[in-house]
């Protein structure tokens, strides 16, 4: 099985691509339009700075090779969300070519990056279409894949990993993600045109892995085909013929030029995977629970560069797992108590957590472990029964395991374990 | 040498003076179709009249096409906003052939004629242009060219047409033919009042990327270079007019050299190439719902829907719609698209050495004015052919001018001059000389106080 | 050109053509397209395509919003339905 991806994704600019509009939210349709973003006869583009610079680090961070000079193609084809019935975008000379993701155990090739602008936004309504302009003109770069992902496994590792790098570049992950894929079981590709946001993303695919799987078990061969994905029901199918490379007709812009990269800056290039690798080698620790701590959340990585040098690695990565499981920000003043507690193997419970917030010193009780089996064995003594009806049943001793890790504040998992230990003894 | 701007600015106008004005015109455009609207609140500065492919906010602007009736564009081309700054008053956009589809300004639906015979062609594509300013006696037409739109028309009215190098006016507000040749130009009574507004006109406009911030220069030459292989297809009558006036250029010290150019007939299908691709991405946006000539039962399928507008196209237009699909199609972009950019680099770098020692001259048609009814029967080709000696600047952007120096049964005709990129100024200048010498006698002075 | 390219470009370029005025249309543009080929006799050496017949800066533009005013007279020129323009059945 092969699948690569387009994934579009809007950049993070004030403005529009060719023209000043805002690109801030809004609910009021065609409240941010203008002649050259809903495609008046007269107008044309001027390009965004800011677009281009943000896009060529997104080029850097997925290893792409970066272009001196750009220029932009006109893509002609005919649907009533398309302006200027052409899209301005790239090609050859686009911002990024011949990068990479970088998975955990294997890389999937990135064949080009280019920056284009968004149609409008179009709602079928039975007879007619309503469009709103403010989507139109939005800058968008789009990925390209080689088709390397090979289970869903990876396309899920793909997808996690690209929005990560994104988000490392200041691009909103959380937007509805469009995404074009292909996916071929068999020798010619199938693409699903236009999938939106990740989990569609997912039952698109799954559902055309079990789509083709089944035409092959048949005997079949599925067919070159463009389909698109019905969120509603979870299903692919054939939809309208869209252009191909001989009708879009690409010419060169000729209301742009060429553009020069090598004087725009890019962003600082904190890449998480590359980050993740370089910290697990340094403190021999695991790849995937780095990453997936500071994925999304570049905060988490900060503590991490600030309390690198004071406290173990070990005590740094759990004490992020607790600020994660009980959902408190990376920017939150608790952080550094939650990590001296930790050091000091205490645990935090939502108790301990509340204490913190509130100010409260939390008092550390620390108990000897002779003491707490000293603890234990009385309470055994007490029931004379109790070792025999232990070895039939494990949960007679619940009581004493609940009691014990009260008392002494410690993790029940660790009380049992405490326990066990004294009846192995008697 | 007159300036027509400067004498209207002295002279004391009675106070209907807009009034009578428009109304004489308006009499008189009946005959013509010089112009497909008025503006009717006109009432001071500089009368300028404006392409119809040129934005003037509020009025409608169609570029002559049945698909724009109704577009009436939110916005001011700079252009037009930079003459109203300098106290021009707006009178009118002049008619064309479609989006600029034609030499001879019958590509519309109605036919521009020659105000000196109207069994004649007035020349296009600024067809209204050129007849405005050939019986307006004070007036400027804002004009566009993008293969000899200006030169052409000019020539057949007997009136100055300048094309500039390309990126020297903003096409901001140009309805667009083909982005990488369409230049604003402009045409008056007089080289200086050309110069005048080309002036006010010029500057780095940041809505027009390929305008540019460059100082224009006005370095005098004195010789004139004459292209043997443009001279093969002149007209007889045309040949020793022209010839006539090699020797009056002799006369007043200039020297004229003749010089080969093997490649210049390959402009011809070079322009059309270039121009048609970008035009038939140009007009991929009219489809009927968002400006223009709208279809209106939305129930329609929108392929159906748009195919159903782009019925509103002339025979021309779809022809090079078609024509431009062709060419940028894939599977044969490189052999017309790609080949034909590289011509006309080609024949950029050979004309700048030409242009390095001298300007170059020619007549501006290699005929005399046809009859509206012998244009009609000919072959495209044969039509397209007629551009051999107005393509070559238009192809590579080059500042051009044409200027009536004689009468052939009648009817005037022009020479065009050349010059270097940038170097707009000096064939202005060029034909200010040349006018201090050789008065020409206007027949109409609508307007005239 | 046969009958299918032609009519494959039409439906590309979303003409239609009456039928007088198709068969017209298509001889003019084979006389057009083998005019068109001389170019390929044209030596051109090693030069790149002229996109511009200048050069042209790369001027950008800074990411600073600007609204544009007209908003009302822009939309005077469609339909609309809701602040949103009607358009055809997809």
């Amino acid at each position: 099985m092969k699948i690569g991806l387009e994934v579009h994704v809007a950049l993070p600019t004030k403005t529009k691509l060719f023209c000043s509009d805002s690109t801030a939210e809004t609910k009021e349709p065609n409240s941010q339009i203008c002649p050259i973003c809903v495609g008046f006869p007269g107008s044309r583009p001027v390009l965004n700075k800011e677009a281009v610079r943000v896009a060529k680090s997104i080029a850097i961070a997925l290893n792409c090779s970066v272009k001196d000079k750009i220029s932009f193609i006109r893509k002609v084809y005919f649907y009533p969300d398309l302006p200027k019935s052409f899209q301005i975008t790239q090609l050859s000379e686009s911002i990024g070519s011949e990068g990479s993701i970088e998975l955990e155990k294997k890389k999937i090739r990135i064949r080009r990056i280019q920056i284009e602008e968004d149609p409008a936004q179009i709602i079928r309504e039975g007879g007619y279409t309503l469009l709103d302009f403010n989507r139109s003109g939005t800058p968008l770069v789009e990925i390209v894949t080689e088709p390397d992902i090979t289970t869903e496994e990876e396309l899920r590792e793909t997808v996690f990993t690209l929005r990560t790098i994104l988000h490392y570049q200041g691009v909103d992950v959380n937007q509805e993600i469009k995404t074009d894929l292909n996916i071929s079981l068999a020798e010619d590709r199938v693409e699903i045109k236009n999938v939106t946001g990740i989990k569609n993303l997912i039952a698109a695919a799954q559902y055309e892995i079990a789509r083709q799987g089944a035409i092959i078990e048949k005997g079949g061969v599925p067919e070159k085909e463009t389909r698109s994905f019905d969120a509603a029901s979870g299903t692919t199918k054939a939809s309208r013929k869209k252009e191909s490379e001989e009708e879009y007709g690409f010419i060169y812009e000729p209301d742009l030029t060429v553009y020069d990269t090598k004087n725009l800056a890019e962003n600082a290039m904190r890449i998480p995977t590359k980050i993740a690798r370089d910290l697990a080698v340094k403190h021999n620790a695991n790849y995937k629970t780095i990453l997936e701590l500071i994925a999304f959340d570049t905060g988490a990585l900060n503590l991490i560069s600030t309390f690198e040098d004071e406290f173990s690695f070990n005590t740094i990565i759990a004490s992020l797992e607790i600020m994660k499981r009980f959902g408190e920000p990376s920017n939150s003043n608790v952080f550094k108590e939650i990590l001296n507690l930790t050091d000091q193997k205490i645990d935090i419970t939502r108790e301990v957590l509340k204490k913190i917030k509130s100010g409260d010193k939390v008092e550390i009780k620390k108990f000897s472990e002779s003491q707490i089996d000293e603890t234990i064995r009385k309470m055994l003594n007490s029931d004379a029964t109790i070792v025999e009806k232990y070895k039939k049943n494990k949960n007679v001793v619940n009581f004493i395991i609940g009691t014990i890790s009260k008392k002494y504040g410690i993790q029940p998992r660790e009380a049992a374990v405490r326990v066990e230990s004294v009846i192995n003894k008697l | 040498m007159k300036s027509y701007i400067a004498e209207f600015d002295t002279k004391e106008k009675p106070k209907d003076y807009y009034n009578k004005l428009l109304e004489n015109l308006k009499e008189k455009n009946r005959e013509l179709n010089a112009f497909n609207n008025f503006n009717d609140s006109l009432h001071g500065g500089f009368p300028f009249s404006v392409k119809d492919n040129i934005c003037v906010k509020g009025v409608e602007s169609t570029a002559s096409s049945k698909i724009l009736k109704t577009y009436k564009p939110p916005f001011n081309a700079t252009v037009v906003e930079r003459l109203q700054k300098n106290n021009f008053g707006f009178l009118g956009k002049t008619n064309m052939d479609e989006f600029g589809f034609g030499s001879f300004g019958i590509n519309c639906e109605a036919p521009a004629h020659n105000p000196f015979n109207s069994d004649y062609v007035a020349g296009g594509s600024s067809s209204g242009a050129a007849i405005a300013t050939a019986i307006l006696k004070y007036h400027v037409a804002v004009a566009e060219s993008t293969g000899g739109s200006i030169s052409s028309p000019a020539a057949f009215c007997g009136v100055v047409g300048f094309t500039p190098t390309y990126g020297v006016v903003s096409r901001n507000g140009l309805i667009d033919y083909a982005n990488s040749l369409d230049k604003i130009g402009f045409m008056a009574r007089s080289a200086i009042d050309v110069r005048k507004v080309l002036n006010m006109s010029t500057g780095r406009d940041t809505k027009d990327t390929t305008s540019l911030d460059v100082r224009l220069t006005d370095e005098p030459k004195i010789q004139f270079s004459v292209i043997n292989q443009l001279m093969n297809g002149l007209d007889g009558k045309i040949r020793s007019a022209f010839d006539k006036f090699l020797e009056k250029l002799k006369g007043m010290d200039y020297k004229v050299n003749y010089v080969d150019l093997k490649e210049i007939e390959a402009a011809i299908p070079a322009y059309y190439v270039i121009s048609a691709a970008e035009a038939s991405t140009n007009l991929a946006r009219y489809t009927g719902f968002k400006y223009g000539f709208k279809v209106n039962d939305f129930s329609k399928k929108y392929n159906d829907f748009f195919t159903e507008a782009r019925k509103q196209f002339g025979a021309e237009a779809k022809r090079r719609i078609i024509l431009g699909t062709f060419v940028r199609s894939a599977s044969v972009k490189n052999r017309y698209y790609i080949r034909a950019l590289k011509v006309r680099a080609m024949l950029n770098e050979k004309m700048r050495r030409i242009l390095r020692e001298s300007f170059i001259v020619s007549p501006t048609m290699p005929i005399t004015t046809p009859k509206i009814a012998d244009i009609e029967k000919l072959s495209p080709v044969q039509n397209y052919a007629l551009d051999i000696l107005t393509i070559p600047p238009n192809l590579c952007g080059l500042p051009h001018i044409s200027f009536p120096y004689d009468y052939i049964g009648g009817m005037p005709i022009g020479a065009q001059v050349i010059g270097e990129h940038f170097n707009d100024y000096a064939v202005i200048s060029f034909v200010e000389n040349w006018e201090r010498k050789f008065k020409y006698k206007f027949r109409y002075n609508i307007g005239a106080l | 050109m046969d009958d299918k390219e032609f009519k494959s470009l039409l439906e590309t370029a979303r003409i239609s053509l009456i039928e007088t005025e198709s068969e017209k249309i298509k001889k003019d543009l084979e006389e057009v397209i083998s005019y068109f080929d001389q170019l390929d006799k044209i030596d051109c050496g090693n030069l790149q395509p002229a996109y511009h017949p200048i050069e042209i800066p790369g001027i950008m533009r800074d990411d600073v919003p600007e609204e544009f005013k007209e908003k009302k007279e822009l939309l005077d020129n469609t339909k609309t339905h809701r602040l949103y323009v009607i358009g055809p059945e997809v």
